[in-house]
């Protein structure tokens, strides 16, 4: 599966018109340069060889250098990845406690005012592009009440604790740092905030259908003909039935974060791996958008595959 | 009665958790630097590798240049002792340094630490074909003077010595990175050293040894956003002390200028460096026919443009050159008359029964271009119907770039910045032509800016402007823009001017003659 994503993230990106010489030198820069720059970045070779090169290199662990800055793509993903994942570590958290606490709600209690706004709710903010969304958050809570910073990690001005895990607040734990954990948060909060209710509308429909859905089962109506009552049922028959649903959604959902989070990490300024990779791209930067690509990418397959055996774990029925 | 506790309480927790929100707003201390924010990251600190607005407004306060435009447009000594003497036959330049100036790392600058630096950008710059197309040989005649041998005379070169890339930097701290970038550090001569460099944060400092004048700040810090939108919001909410305005939409420049107006804001603005034009592709028909293309120069309504697409931000343009660099009034292109443009084609057969199409390609990216274009489609269709149709194709800009040389753009909105504040940096971008066959270019820049347009006088008075000074250098390259404009390749429609809004309590900020602004000059009140 990797292979053929770097494949296609290669040839794709090769098809694609511009050229990383136009991004570095401009359009005015005469014939010699602009040869003289292709050689040094190995541009010159042909396409057959550059991509058995990049091959071999990704199978050493090598993602190359940046043609822009020259500096090694590991460097610079390793850089960027740590906030991308703290957003997103927050956002599932966010979306989680939201969505499920909506759609639950309105599993318990359905066709009731509850259960209709949380309809509205999950289909509102599945609906609404993250975008728009995005801005109009900043807007009100950064721009006009002024509660929470604009964007960025941390405070203009403000250097960060010394990097070890790269997970700024974890990095403020660590460094004992009360006023820059702080910080980090409150700079963490609208970004994860606006990220996290997007999702929630996905995880509270998927929970409130699933539940729906397993009240009508037959073990459900025999639970009640014993006379068990109905928070017993729920906590002990109904619930357990719609984890793997539930989880196989949340790591779709995650997958799908990736794309998300671009426009989040435009909008709050974040300086993530999506960033990153919108930089990547419009410097027609080869390696570095060719690293980013191959690591998302194993992320993903990675999650999915700890999806497939937490699945199997917890389901006797599934075997691998 | 439960649910009225469970309100009390959430209700309780709100409010703590605003109260700490609140009280974290606060500043603990008063800053003492002063913090500048602009769009995008900077990823390389080496003066051999900077090519973007940003990059070259940090590096004017790590270093110095050799010479400095002054207020009248002159050249003046900034870290040369005096004007460089050109010798009879225009083709050695000797520039006495200064004295006693010392780097950030105490080594001392001397002519050979400039021709260090010279011949560093000229083996790795980015944009070394600058140099390597003027440049024979550096040799270092004594201590403090330095000599350029020209492969031919060239009076722009005095011009590209005030370039910010050109900065000269410490043999001493440099010598691992003859041949390769330094990218996160920066050892020069000027106001200010380097503190702490990230893509997203750049902290320097004044330098106590620094030569010339002092800065009147503590310190500046740089920090990035990513989009508009963010920068707006920051210096709105005084995150930020200074906002640069490389990035910064139309629509947020009038807010920010309206809230000038009302005394919430100061503001400092710099002479014009960046034109945009439309290119037009003249080496295919129909835009091959002169006719045409001077039939279209005549079609578009800057003032409407200005009002319309810039509210107001962007002046109208009627040269290749912004005005400041003639020193004179001078606007050869033609104005606004839809009357003689429909005369003009209906000579040419259309009008009547046919209708010329022109397929107008603009950046996808740049709001501005698009705003540009559908005003300009919008304004044919009420003028001049009847003989002509703009069709709308955006495309990404790196992409137009690539493509521009090919030939892929019948017509194209683009922008220039000159690389020096000189004319020559703009004429000869758009117009040089090497190779030339009935009015097309083969080869040379004109192929680059995607026009095709060549003319052999043009190129001759190109050539002549290199060997001539001042006054006479001046009515050559005036004569050039004179061809251009009844080429009619281009069309120029407005001017950029590079503008920074500051808090109040913070003094107005002041600009150099390249654009950028002067960062020492920032203090606070």
């Amino acid at each position: 599966m990797l292979w053929i994503i770097s494949t296609l993230v290669f040839i794709l990106l090769r098809i694609a018109p511009g050229d990383p010489v136009d991004a570095i030198l401009g359009t005015r820069a005469n014939e010699f340069a602009r040869e003289s720059l292709r050689i040094k970045l190995g541009l010159n070779k042909p396409l057959i060889n550059q991509y058995f090169d990049y091959l071999n290199q990704l199978m050493h662990g090598n993602l190359g250098f940046s043609l822009n800055t020259q500096e090694p793509v590991k460097i610079i993903i390793s850089k960027a990845l740590p906030a991308s994942i703290e957003l997103a570590l927050f956002a599932i958290l966010i979306a989680s406690l939201v969505g499920y606490l909506i759609g639950f709600l309105g599993a318990i209690k359905p066709e009731t005012r509850i259960d209709f706004l949380g309809r509205i709710f999950g289909i509102g903010t599945y609906a609404l592009p993250p975008f728009w969304a995005a801005m109009l958050i900043q807007i009100i809570f950064a721009v006009l009440l002024g509660w929470l910073p604009i964007g960025g990690r941390l405070p203009p001005g403000v250097s960060g604790p010394p990097s070890i895990t790269g997970f700024l607040i974890l990095d403020s734990i660590l460094d004992k740092n009360l006023g820059m954990i702080f910080n980090s948060f409150k700079h963490l909060i609208l970004p994860s905030a606006t990220l996290g209710i997007l999702l929630s509308g996905i995880f509270s429909r998927s929970l409130r259908l699933n539940l729906e859905e397993i009240f009508k089962k037959d073990y459900i109506e025999a639970a009640k003909s014993r006379g068990i009552n109905d928070s017993r049922i729920l906590i002990k028959h109904a619930l357990p039935n719609t984890i793997l649903p539930i989880l196989t959604i949340t790591g779709l959902t995650v997958s799908s974060l990736i794309g998300g989070a671009l426009l989040i990490e435009i909008t709050f300024s974040w300086p993530g791996i999506a960033l990153g990779l919108q930089e990547a791209i419009n410097q027609r930067d080869y390696p570095v958008v060719q690293g980013i690509v191959v690591i998302i990418s194993s992320i993903v397959v990675m999650i999915s595959l700890f999806i497939d055996i937490a699945i199997a774990y917890i389901d006797p029925r599934v075997s691998y | 009665m439960l649910k009225i506790i469970n309100v009390k309480i959430i209700l309780k927790v709100s409010s703590i958790i605003l109260i700490i929100l609140q009280l974290s707003c606060v500043q603990s201390k008063k800053r003492e630097h002063i913090i500048v924010a602009s769009a995008g990251k900077i990823e390389s600190l080496d003066p051999a590798q900077a090519n973007t607005l940003r990059t070259l407004q940090i590096l004017s306060a790590l270093g110095d240049t050799l010479y400095k435009i002054n207020k009248e447009g002159n050249l003046s000594p900034n870290l040369a002792k005096a004007l460089p003497k050109v010798s009879q036959d225009g083709q050695l330049i000797d520039i006495p340094l200064k004295e006693n100036i010392s780097f950030h790392d105490g080594s001392i600058f001397n002519a050979k630490a400039m021709a260090f630096s010279l011949n560093r950008f000229m083996k790795i710059g980015t944009l070394n074909y600058l140099l390597n197309d003027k440049i024979e040989d550096i040799e270092v005649k004594e201590e403090f003077l330095l000599r350029i041998k020209l492969k031919k005379p060239s009076s722009s070169l005095k011009s590209l010595l005030t370039s910010v890339n050109l900065t000269p930097i410490s043999p001493n701290s440099y010598s691992n990175y003859k041949d390769s970038f330094n990218n996160k550090n920066f050892i020069g001569t000027g106001p200010y050293f380097l503190e702490s460099f990230s893509q997203n944060q750049q902290i320097i400092k004044p330098f106590i040894n620094y030569w010339g004048k002092k800065p009147l700040n503590k310190g500046i810090d740089f920090i990035n956003y990513s989009n508009s939108s963010s920068l707006f919001g920051a210096i709105k909410t005084k995150e930020v002390d200074v906002l640069i305005s490389n990035s910064i939409d139309d629509m947020q420049r009038v807010a920010l200028n309206n809230m000038v107006n009302k005394g919430k804001l100061n503001s400092g603005e710099g002479d014009p460096i960046e034109i945009g034009y439309i290119t037009f592709k003249s080496n295919t028909l129909p835009l091959k026919n002169k006719a045409i293309r001077e039939a279209l120069s005549y079609t578009i309504d800057r003032e409407l443009i200005n009002k319309q697409v810039s509210l107001g931000t962007r002046e109208p343009l009627r040269s290749i050159v912004p005005p400041q660099f003639h020193k004179k009034e001078f606007s050869p292109f033609s104005k606004y008359k839809p009357n003689i443009a429909r005369t003009l084609l209906k000579k040419q057969g259309y009008c009547e029964t046919d209708i010329l199409t022109i397929p107008l390609t603009f950046r996808s990216n740049v709001p501005a271009d698009k705003l540009l274009a559908l005003t300009w489609k919008d304004q044919i269709k009420r003028d001049l119907s009847d003989c002509i149709e703009i069709t709308l194709n955006g495309v990404e800009s790196t992409t137009v770039y690539k493509q521009l040389s090919e030939g892929a753009f019948e017509a194209v909105i683009l922008d220039w910045t000159g690389a020096y504040p000189d004319p020559e940096a703009y004429l000869t971008p758009l117009l040089s032509c090497t190779k030339i066959e009935n009015n097309n270019c083969l080869k040379g820049e004109a192929v680059f800016s995607g026009s095709f347009w060549g003319d052999n006088k043009v190129q001759e008075l190109l050539e002549k402007s290199e060997k001539s000074e001042e006054e006479s250098r001046l009515n050559t390259l005036i004569k050039v823009e004179q061809l251009a404009a009844k080429g009619g390749s281009y069309l120029p429609v407005w001017l950029v001017k590079p503008k920074a809004w500051s808090l109040k309590g913070i003094s107005q900020p002041e600009f150099s003659s390249n654009g950028l602004i002067i960062l020492k000059n920032l203090k606070r009140d």
